[in-house]
């Protein structure tokens, strides 16, 4: 069971967020005009929620290195009674979250999204819902989720050789920790020092970090001092600000190295995709989150095939037709594996996988010489010789 | 005995990405790679020179080309699941509709081209293996069925009365196109097959993959004939000489080697890469000597010739 950084409990103050004002603003004006539209006779009470892109164009942004969009947004309008069922649980849904923030703000409290849901579970129906509408909010008002009051439930994990403050002036010193944390709000960090990290490693699978984290490889890595990091698979935006919190730190020194090690599958570059560029869901965002500087540690088709006689054949596991729909589907639709594309490497990596139709996860790297650990070491030092 | 083969020259650079697939004409080179144009490259002029570009064949990348016999008909199979036909005037590529009534063709992996062009097979990443006559449309006249195992590999032998697949869980069929019918089983092998080709006169078939050995098989009886060891990675690719004395075969970790099918031996190897070497062809003779092209994950295509003495 991870730890909290206990800093969540810093009240956000009002005066100097311009952002909490505006969410503030926006829920008085909305709830008071539907309410107005209650009041009335024949009236029509509509809460209009921008949505957020879902297909159109996508595109690398050359200054920034994000995924953006040019899709124009589209608005989504819910009313009371609406024409149907389904309107009419929307709608309340949207009240019922609308009051959750204003109260969130009100008291001047955080709270998460798994708090709003488990306010009234048989309402939302799953904490899907609770998320969608909440991101929507965010989205339509035109602010961070952070400055709704609320946050999604930590993911992510860290261990490294890092010291933080946090805007609450608490002092963490997490070099000599043995317990994993999960990973602080990026908005609670006041200063991270990690003027001797020497590299920050991303790790797909909860498994191959915790093996890392408990063997202290942050603290003995032939590389140097490092960050181990891990989303759980696909990071969500705590995880990915987190990373991007690392990379605009002030202290770090400029040949610090942020590396991701993911499974040689579809998923795997996905995933090493949306901490690079960014995700389709959260296009406008992508330019605050996103870490241009991350480079691909593994696991390479190349890796594994060279292996193959230490590893047995149980190391190689064939794609399933999924996995080959996605790997088409991402270099079809996603401008990260265009042929004019950032990532050409990544490109040929997909079609390789195809090609071979095989794929592999991290951990057969256990068995290679100097287990994982020696593995990860050479891949470094090869990084560090080549550029 | 050995023979020895010179460095030719090579097309550096040709790809962006990896060159997965080549075909050749008696005059002509064609590269398939992850990037989205074919380039042809000329072989009758020592400097190789590019003749053209097929820009956009394959929005997400081209993983097998094919020529037939007669230079005149190409056709190529990209990452997105789609079929390409060519054709070839006054030494120019251009696409082609013959192949418009095919249908069924979406999950075709690879593909081989009867000598005349007319007739093309394909095997699917289900495992059938069928064939459409491109003289009328690309109407579809046979669609076998295997045991659903990932078809890797297909060649059609020179007189188009055989047919042999290679699949992901090492089995090897062969087809009779006259009969439609397995005229045997193959014992095949243990790990999954990347390649697999007849002999110039259809008389044995190799095949080659993960087990690092080339078995060739009596395509009259069935039987395993010979075991060629040597390879120490993933054999990928193979290519019989014109005359059924050599056969070239390329591996994973970037290995070349030309096989006296007399002796059984392995008689040449190069390695000028450590890289994947996804595809190898020969090339028309020139002269009495023989010559061949690799490509691969270095991105180039290189050039050999055999050595003359004097």
């Amino acid at each position: 069971m991870a730890d909290t950084l206990e800093i969540t409990d810093s009240p956000i103050s009002r005066d100097d967020q311009p952002p909490q004002s505006q969410v503030q603003d926006y829920i008085d004006s909305t709830l008071t005009a539907v309410l107005a539209e209650l009041d009335s006779p024949d009236g029509n009470p509509a809460i209009t929620l921008k949505q957020r892109y879902k297909k159109g164009a996508f595109f690398i942004n050359s200054d920034n290195g994000a995924l953006e969009t040019s899709d124009i947004e589209t608005q989504v309008s819910y009313t009371w009674p609406g024409k149907d069922r389904h309107e009419a649980w929307k709608f309340t849904v949207v009240i019922r979250i609308l009051e959750a923030i204003a109260q969130a703000i009100e008291s001047g409290l955080v709270v998460s999204k798994r708090d709003i849901y488990y306010n009234d579970p048989a309402c939302f129906g799953s904490q899907r819902v609770v998320d969608m509408v909440v991101d929507d909010i965010a989205h339509t008002i035109g602010v961070d989720r952070a400055a709704l009051n609320v946050e999604a439930a930590a993911k992510g994990l860290v261990a490294g050789y890092y010291r933080l403050t946090t805007s609450s002036e608490k002092f963490l010193d997490a070099r000599f920790a043995t317990n994993d944390v999960l990973i602080p709000r990026a908005e609670d960090i006041k200063e991270i020092d990690m003027s001797d990290v020497k590299w920050v490693l991303i790790l797909e699978k909860e498994a191959v970090y915790r093996r890392l984290a408990r063997s202290g490889y942050h603290a003995r890595a032939a590389a140097g001092k490092g960050i181990l990091v891990t989303g759980k698979g696909y990071p969500d935006l705590s995880t990915r600000a987190f990373v991007r919190r690392l990379l605009d730190s002030s202290s770090r020194g400029p040949d610090t190295r942020f590396y991701a090690l993911v499974d040689s599958d579809p998923d795997g570059m996905a995933i090493l995709s949306t901490y690079k560029f960014g995700s389709r869901a959260h296009a406008r965002e992508n330019n605050k989150l996103n870490t241009p500087e991350l480079q691909r540690l593994g696991l390479c088709t190349s890796d594994i095939v060279s292996g193959a006689d230490s590893l047995g054949d149980d190391a190689f596991i064939s794609l399933t037709p999924r996995d080959r729909r996605k790997a088409v589907a991402m270099l079809k639709n996603s401008p990260v594996w265009a042929v004019d594309g950032p990532e050409p490497e990544w490109r040929a990596e997909l079609q390789q996988m195809l090609m071979l139709n095989l794929k592999a996860e991290t951990e057969i790297l256990y068995q290679r010489e100097g287990g994982l650990e020696g593995w990860i070491d050479r891949k470094m030092a090869a990084y560090v010789r080549d550029r | 005995m050995s023979k020895q083969y010179l460095s030719w020259g090579s097309a550096d650079n040709v790809h962006p990405i990896d060159i997965f697939s080549l075909a050749v004409t008696d005059k002509q080179i064609l590269s398939a790679s992850g990037a989205s144009s074919i380039q042809v490259h000329s072989t009758t002029d020592p400097d190789f020179p590019l003749a053209q570009t097929i820009e956009g064949a394959h929005k997400v990348g081209c993983h097998h080309v094919v020529t037939d016999g007669r230079g005149l008909r190409a056709v190529s199979v990209g990452f997105g699941g789609e079929l390409q036909i060519w054709a070839c005037r006054d030494g120019t590529w251009s696409k082609n509709d013959a192949g418009s009534g095919i249908t069924g063709s979406g999950e075709v992996w690879a593909v081989a081209l009867s000598e005349n062009g007319q007739f093309l097979a394909g095997v699917s990443q289900d495992g059938h293996i069928k064939v459409w006559d491109l003289n009328v449309s690309g109407e579809q006249i046979q669609d076998y069925e295997t045991k659903g195992s990932f078809g890797t590999c297909l060649d059609m032998s020179a007189d188009g009365r055989l047919i042999a697949s290679g699949h992901e869980n090492g089995s090897v069929y062969i087809f009779s196109t006259e009969t439609g019918r397995m005229p045997f089983s193959l014992s095949g092998l243990v790990k999954p097959v990347r390649t697999v080709a007849f002999s110039p006169a259809g008389k044995l078939l190799a095949a080659a993959g993960d087990s690092k050995v080339i078995v060739l098989f009596d395509t009259s009886s069935g039987e395993q004939v010979a075991n060629l060891t040597g390879h120490s990675a993933w054999i990928l690719s193979l290519a019989w000489s014109t005359t059924g004395e050599y056969l070239l075969s390329g591996s994973f970790d970037g290995k070349v080697k030309v096989w006296s099918i007399d002796t059984k031996t392995c008689v040449a190897t190069h390695s000028e890469t450590e890289k994947a070497v996804w595809s190898v062809k020969w090339l028309p003779k020139v002269g009495r000597s023989e010559g061949f092209a690799t490509a691969g994950a270095n991105r180039s295509i290189a050039f050999y010739r055999e050595a003359t003495g004097g």
